[in-house]
């Protein structure tokens, strides 16, 4: 009685039928152990073609800061320096994924998430390297529950050979045709539809540094959580996909509040995706574009306006006026300058299997880098690539590792901006003396301990953190993970 | 039956500890205003329970969105005076018990600020913009049939909830606090006549007392639904047209009018038959507040949708166990 009351709180809703697994672009593993299986093992659940199901995680990241040697810190009242002293920093997030289909093609998901978190150097002093992916979430050590999605996906089918869809977190096992349309609205992230890749696939079971999440310098529309309202539209046609989507922006550049606006503030994405074989092995390209018209502020308006007026400096910032609450009264500010500025970038996003179960995987993107960060990270420019395996070559198939590395870089005016002490929202050692990408090199292995369990440990070496060479470092970064899935 | 008594004591227990903590005070503004808890999905009715539970697993999902009109004032202040939100709920049945999950989110709630009796009230500022991802206070809830079963003409059963704080007291979602709440429930079917009602506490460790139109700490809960089943020509569904009674009153200052609310409401349901495996239950509701005082709306509409389950093959649910 015990047990199936346990089952029941943890499945919370059933209809008919039911499927497995967690983590939005990872296929289905028939082997996993969660409860949809589990009601399909016992011919409760048909896997295969579900009107709901219902999915969980939990994960739990700690990193540390080994500490590093650097001649200044938050020079001249700065604030965003990347400290230099031992932290630890973590994250803790239980979320669970519901779905059920509506009509005939329709789907509605609800995702309630809780986050408690603590970031190293209170998130500040990384460009593109963030030490672990969920910090972007925002939050405190309280735990926080929240809605991270609630949105309608609608497919229509427009033939050709069908395809098994698996069940998955957001995602109901049905049959679709490889041609076909869908629209998802509603309340999610631009990354569950935008810039997917197989072989770095959930972030959750791979990579610690969230520069191997997405591209750093793909500012995507969102909220301080990463999440965001919008609408995407997708054709999929055999082995090709076109994708479009125009979420909103934040009202304040990396703020919680959405601006709703949809033609006069906003994000748009494109995406062109060919999945191809090669030597026998599945692969795919992907062409991204971004074009994101929000308020914002440009780097050469800030020092234009601060070299002709330098009351209009970074420490004046007036009263009731966003800005970073630098205390330099001798640099350029963009709290002066903030107005409807475009942003744009356009990056490439390749997967190639080379074995089973053995990927590579390499994004690049380059932004126009006039503009400060409105939603993700301090990044105008980024190369990532690396290899991911799963242990079925040593007989441990749940368990995975990769290596990879990445470097992100800013524009000239985005480090002029920083040379003359001004701050944006993470970056700003208040000078820049030598410039210098910024790059990180992670290495993970994830031992699966049971089905539903892994626990993971991680390093990462981090250098010119900030883009600023005169604080190279490296440092090194270890961490460990908890994660789980029912 | 042992472990079905060890999940009571437990909820007793807890509930119990929360009485303790009744009678604190906050100074803080703000509160949960919301007088409309939505049964557990697959339960019929908007707030009462039908007790439909059968041995078999089953399950169910349900949407509920609503609008209500000043459902906070004081004197001539409507501190909330426009509030719309969803409720989504999930919820497992088997073997006369019921496990539910509740998460409300608050769309919209906006009113005025100002000072009456010299209180001063900050109106909430709640927007899809302001607060994209709030979840308010999350429910979870345990119900059992213990006498009767489904179709019988009486049926009575006991139900507890618990709802952790969550979101932040000046958004008017929640009061900051763990609340409880314990309930008898009855309901039957008598021909085409079908009604449900409960009576129970909410153990509500808010106490505000001194300023008007908050809580004042635990509160009485009544509530009572009936309607009639008519059957339609159209594909076999069947219409449930009726009225739900509901309303609260604090303990401190029992069924005196500023400290009771009572709501009624109209509505239908449209039932798809049994006997296709998953179900789809809509339901639409209009009423308002009969004692407009206390958190009650002037008035407010609601629709929902439930999409629910259940076997009847008590095999298939053995087999599960197994």
């Amino acid at each position: 009685m015990m047990r199936v009351a346990l089952l029941a709180l943890v499945i919370a809703c059933a209809s008919a039928r039911a499927n497995a697994q967690a983590a939005p672009p990872a296929p289905h593993e028939d082997a996993a152990f969660d409860f949809m299986n589990l009601l399909s093992e016992h011919e409760l659940h048909d896997l295969d073609d579900e009107t709901w199901n219902a999915y969980g995680q939990f994960t739990y990241i700690t990193s540390l800061k080994i500490p590093f040697r650097a001649p200044y810190t938050n020079a001249n009242g700065a604030t965003n320096s990347f400290g230099t002293e031992y932290e630890r920093s973590f994250t803790s997030t239980f979320s669970l994924f519901f779905g059920v289909k509506l009509w005939r093609g329709a789907e509605a998901y609800i995702v309630p998430e809780v986050i408690a978190e603590h970031a190293l150097s209170e998130l500040r002093g990384l460009g593109g390297a963030t030490e672990n992916f969920e910090l972007q979430k925002t939050g405190t050590t309280t735990p926080a529950l929240y809605r991270s999605r609630l949105f309608l996906r609608q497919t229509f089918d427009l033939g050709g050979p069908t395809i098994a869809r698996s069940s998955d977190p957001m995602q109901l096992g049905a049959t679709v045709d490889s041609r076909r349309i869908v629209i998802t609205a509603g309340n999610y992230s631009a990354i569950d539809v935008f810039d997917k890749n197989n072989v770095t696939w959930d972030p959750r079971q791979t990579f610690f540094d969230e520069a191997f999440m997405t591209h750093s310098s793909y500012d995507f529309p969102a909220d301080a959580r990463g999440y965001t309202y919008g609408v995407a539209a997708e054709l999929y046609w055999d082995r090709w996909a076109v994708r479009f989507g125009r979420f909103s922006p934040p009202v304040e550049p990396n703020q919680q509040s959405n601006d709703l606006h949809f033609w006069s503030r906003y994000g748009d994405s494109i995406e062109l995706e060919h999945d191809h074989t090669l030597f026998g092995q599945p692969g795919a390209v992907r062409f991204l574009g971004y074009r994101n018209h929000v308020r914002s502020g440009r780097f050469d308006d800030a020092i234009t306006v601060f070299q002709a007026d330098p009351r209009k400096n970074a420490g004046d910032c007036s009263a009731g006026v966003y800005n970073y609450n630098s205390g330099d009264f001798n640099a350029p500010d963009l709290c002066w300058v903030r107005k409807a500025n475009v942003k744009y970038g356009i990056g490439i996003n390749a997967e190639q299997y080379v074995a089973k179960d053995v990927g590579l995987f390499l994004r690049a993107m380059h932004s126009d880098g006039e503009s400060e960060v409105d939603a993700f990270d301090s990044a105008d420019s980024d190369l990532s690539f690396g290899a991911v395996a799963k242990g079925s070559l040593w007989n441990r198939p749940f368990d995975v590792t990769g290596i990879g590395l990445q470097l992100s870089a800013i524009s000239k005016e985005h480090a002029r901006y920083l040379a003359m002490g001004g701050i944006d929202n993470f970056v700003g050692d208040g000078a820049l003396g030598r410039q210098g990408p910024e790059g990180v090199l992670d290495v993970f292995y994830s031992v699966n301990i049971k089905k539903a369990l892994w626990l993971a440990a991680d390093y990462q070496l981090i250098w010119n953190p900030a883009y600023n060479a005169d604080r190279a470092g490296p440092f090194s970064i270890p961490g460990m993970k908890v994660h789980g899935e029912f | 039956m042992a472990s079905s008594k060890r999940i009571g004591l437990a909820v007793v227990i807890a509930l119990a500890a929360l009485a303790v903590r009744a009678n604190a005070q906050s100074a803080s503004r703000g509160f949960a205003f919301e007088r409309l808890s939505p049964s557990a999905a697959g339960a019929g009715w908007f707030v009462m329970d039908d007790l439909d539970i059968e041995d078999a697993l089953g399950g169910a999902l349900g949407l509920t969105l609503g609008y209500e009109r000043n459902p906070v004032h004081a004197g001539a202040l409507d501190i909330v005076s426009d509030a719309a939100g969803a409720n989504v709920g999930g919820a497992v049945t088997y073997a006369r018990w019921r496990f539910s999950l509740d998460f409300d989110t608050v769309f919209l709630a906006t009113g005025q600020s100002g000072t009456v009796d010299g209180e001063t009230f900050t109106a909430p500022s709640v927007n899809p913009s302001s607060h994209p991802d709030t979840i308010a206070d999350p429910r979870a809830g345990i119900d059992v049939l213990v006498l009767g079963r489904p179709g019988d003409p009486l049926r009575i059963g006991a139900g507890a909830q618990l709802s952790a704080p969550n979101d932040s007291r000046a958004s008017y979602t929640t009061d900051g606090t763990f609340r409880g709440a314990v309930r008898a429930l009855i309901a039957g079917d008598v021909g085409r006549f079908t009604y449900a009602g409960h009576f129970g506490a909410q153990i509500r460790p808010l106490d505000g007392a001194v300023t008007p139109a908050t809580p004042r700490g635990n509160e009485l809960l009544f509530g009572l639904a009936g309607g009639a089943r008519v059957p339609l020509a159209w594909r076999h569904w069947t219409a449930v047209v009726g009225a739900e009674i509901y309303g609260a009153t604090a303990f401190r200052s029992t069924f005196e009018s500023d400290a009771t609310a009572l709501e009624g409401l109209l509505s239908a349901r449209l039932e798809e038959p049994a006997g296709r495996g998953r179900r789809i239950r809509l339901k639409l509701g209009a009423g308002g507040g009969i004692a407009h005082e206390f958190g009650a709306a002037e008035w407010r509409i609601v629709a929902g949708v439930e999409i629910f389950s259940r076997s009847s093959d008590a095999s298939t649910a053995r087999a599960f166990v197994k």
